[in-house]
């Protein structure tokens, strides 16, 4: 079985105060101050692809491949996955181009690495990007390449010869579906799918293994939807999402209790 | 072991306290049976320490007494506990039947006194609350250890705390004026607040640091600073060495300047901090200034002088360090997203924390992080820095993380925690440092303290004598239990 996994690497945005998060000129927030850090989602999906090889349903001779489109700071990230035993590494340098709120683009690239470098039976995906949040490259991927998708991965296991048990969450519910090679897997809010670490020894036996590097000229297909993209930024508000708090002053935490029942809980419970 | 049994332990609590301030839930003993050296048990709901008694609640000087008293006469083991943010295995009850003493309700700041700069609070204030009122008011207490969000007074006292402006404010000794303690038969304590005194031994470092093993503290007074974060300066370099790196830390502290930050950090630990801005395989050294305008500039001119000597230092952009630190301390989401991920990965980040001469702390650090490598399984990460420099010497913090593998939760601590600690202590014993700088022994590494206090232990053992001879305070802290 063969796994191309996509990750981005993100600013950990978690630094940023308050004061941080102004717009320049060119649309975007400085990040430079914020260490990178996986994006989350990708992180899962690079963790559920290694959990293909894990017993009991341990499926041997796996190969992976791991893909990301950034600057040097995706170096380190990349060592990682080597000694984690990935099989393949690619880095796609994107210079000034901005790829956000163009999935296209990103989606176009792996489709080029799919069909001429590595040639997956899966390929895996967080649903979402941390920046733009456009929720959209595994469809995109999908699109182009014919596949079909699924989104929302929590979890995954073999399950034979190119066949993966794939657990999507869905409305109201989770479901479990084998799932035949080819396949585009966007993985969601996968609970406890945090990449594994490698050790110190790993890292000396596996992680000099060579990384390919690329660039954009290298993927003629993403020109057009950088150049001429179906989204155009024309501004950037923050999204607030702070509620509103009281503070109950009372002597004694019984009294606050008192407050916030007779305020607060009593009518909604009474009414529940 | 008590004299009488686990109920009637209770029912003597209770009248002493009244039923309220009495926990008996199994949930609340078995958190309350130890602290964050046994973090992985922590994780798997795994508890191997005794279960105690009950926790129970103070609120008063007179209640903490009265329950001294009480412990005392039927020779039951006390936990005295504030923030409950312990590393060490401090808090761990480690006889059958032991009584946690929550002094967190006593959480009143009994006086600011910007006149004679210092403020008197109980032992449960928070440090993080005391330090947010006072810089409202212009003010700082100078002592921000990353548990800030966590501690109370009482603790950071007990167990000799340092903050992360050490270097100028000093650590929590050089702080307190003044406190309040209760000893085990009861007797209350009180050390007057003065600024300096010539009447004898400096008896304050007989509470300060005793780790609840000698007495519970009720109250403390400790000096306060003006507030002035507009003439804070920040700087950063990366450099290639160590070595080179604790030259530069000597230099600044030996030529007289007082930063209130002065930071190193080897390759590994800066790649897990300052990666957005060091290359792989770069140390990083920070520092920060702060005080009246003409000291704080006068400080950052004189060090930066200093680094400039030495060509391999190249610096930062300021804003780096400044954004790093604002997002250092750790709180209760930081500590619930740890666990997440240690349950998830079973793979855990410990620090010890050591410290060393100027002619030693190279080697201490070298050798100890070699030999944790080649002799510890599973090993993801090891290395270090040092955070708190004097003229004389300064500190390590080393920093490792291992994968648990093929171990139960309650072997984790001996396969792993414990080996690596006995690598480092034997190395800074060997080359002459101290093998704790700031968390304190706890009952981590209480059974280094022969080694550690050398011909001086009997000073020690003779306190412990004497101020708890039914020995009910904090048993196998600072002096290991018999088997």
């Amino acid at each position: 079985m063969r796994l191309l996994n996509l990750f981005f690497v993100v600013p950990d945005l978690e630094v940023l105060s308050e004061r941080d998060w102004t717009c320049g000129p060119d649309l975007k927030v400085n990040t430079a101050f914020a260490p990178p850090d996986w994006n989350g989602f990708d992180e899962s999906a690079l963790e559920l692809s290694l959990r293909v090889s894990d017993p009991p349903e341990a499926l041997s001779g796996v190969q992976r491949c791991a893909l990301t489109v950034g600057g040097p700071s995706c170096e380190p990230f990349l060592k990682t996955l080597a000694a984690l035993q990935f099989d393949e590494l690619i880095r796609v340098e994107p210079g000034d181009a901005d790829l956000r709120f163009c999935p296209e683009a990103a989606a176009r690239i792996v489709k080029a690495v799919a069909e001429t470098k590595f040639r997956p039976d899966f390929i895996l995906t967080g649903t979402r990007e941390q920046i733009s949040e456009s929720a959209c490259v595994p469809q995109v991927t999908a699109e182009l390449l014919g596949w079909p998708c699924l989104t929302q991965v929590m979890d995954l296991h073999a399950a034979g010869r190119n066949r993966l048990r794939v657990v999507c969450a869905e409305d109201g519910g989770v479901s479990a579906r084998i799932v035949s090679a080819p396949c585009v897997l966007g993985v969601g809010n996968a609970p406890g799918a945090y990449l594994r670490v490698p050790t110190l020894k790993d890292k000396i036996k596996y992680g000099k293994k060579a990384v390919t590097r690329m660039t954009l000229s290298d993927f003629p297909e993403t020109e057009k939807p950088l150049a001429d993209p179906d989204v155009r930024l024309r501004s950037l508000t923050r999204i607030r999402k702070e509620r509103a708090g009281v503070i109950l002053d009372a002597p004694s935490p019984e009294e606050k209790a008192e407050i916030l029942w007779e305020r607060y809980l009593e009518g909604r419970v009474r009414r529940g | 072991m008590a004299l009488i049994q686990r109920e009637k332990i209770v029912e003597g609590l209770v009248r002493i306290l009244g039923k309220e301030n009495v926990v008996t839930d199994e949930k609340v003993l078995k958190e309350s049976s130890n602290d964050r050296y046994r973090k992985y048990e922590q994780v798997c709901g795994v508890y191997t320490q005794p279960i105690p008694a009950a926790v129970v609640y103070v609120h008063s000087t007179r209640e903490v007494s009265d329950v001294l008293k009480f412990a005392n006469g039927y020779q039951i083991n006390l936990v005295p506990r504030t923030g409950h943010s312990a590393i060490e295995g401090g808090l761990e009850t480690a006889l059958k039947d032991s009584v946690v003493v929550d002094g967190s309700r006593m959480n009143r700041i009994l006086k600011v006194d910007p006149y004679n700069m210092q403020v008197t609070c109980q032992c449960g204030v928070p440090l993080q609350e005391l330090d947010d009122m006072l810089r409202e008011k212009g003010y700082t207490t100078g002592h921000s250890p990353q548990s800030k969000p966590l501690a109370q007074m009482g603790g950071l006292v007990a167990t000799r705390s340092i903050g992360q402006f050490s270097t100028l404010y000093g650590g929590i000794e050089d702080l307190v004026v003044g406190l309040e303690a209760v000893f085990p038969n009861g007797k209350i304590c009180r050390i007057k607040n003065v600024p300096r005194r010539s009447v004898g031994p400096d008896i304050r470092h007989i509470v300060i640091g005793n780790e609840g093993a000698l007495c519970f503290i009720t109250e403390v007074t400790v000096k306060i600073f003006k507030y002035r974060p507009e003439n804070n300066h920040f700087m950063g370099y990366t450099l290639d060495s160590m070595k080179v790196g604790f030259e530069v830390l000597r230099e600044v502290m030996v030529e007289g300047y007082k930063p209130s930050i002065a930071r190193l950090y080897d390759p590994a630990d800066a790649s897990m901090n300052f990666s957005h801005f060091a290359a792989p395989g770069k140390c990083v050294m920070i520092f920060m200034a702060e005080g009246p305008a003409g000291i704080s500039a006068a400080t950052e001119a004189g060090i930066r002088e200093i680094v400039a000597k030495h060509p391999e230092c190249e610096p930062v952009d300021p804003q780096y360090i400044e954004k790093w630190f604002s997002a250092l301390n750790w709180g209760p989401e930081q500590i619930a997203k740890e666990l997440e991920e240690i349950r998830a990965t079973h793979n855990i980040g410990i620090t010890t924390e050591v410290s060393g001469c100027w002619d030693c702390i190279y080697k201490i650090y070298e050798t100890a992080r070699n030999r944790i490598a080649e002799e510890v399984p599973d090993i993801t990460m090891v290395g270090g820095h040092s955070s708190h420099s004097y003229s004389n010497g300064t500190n390590m913090y080393f920093v490792y993380y291992y994968n648990i593998v093929d171990c139960p939760p309650e072997e984790e601590i001996n396969k792993y925690h414990n080996a690596i600690n006995r690598i480092i202590c034997e190395q800074v014993l060997k080359y002459g440092g101290s093998i704790a700088h700031h968390h304190g022994l706890g009952k981590a590494r209480a059974h280094y303290v022969y080694q550690e206090y050398g011909s001086s232990y009997y000073m020690l053992d003779t306190l412990k004598k004497a101020f708890d001879p039914n020995g009910i305070m904090n048993m196998g802290t600072l002096i290991p239990l018999r088997k």
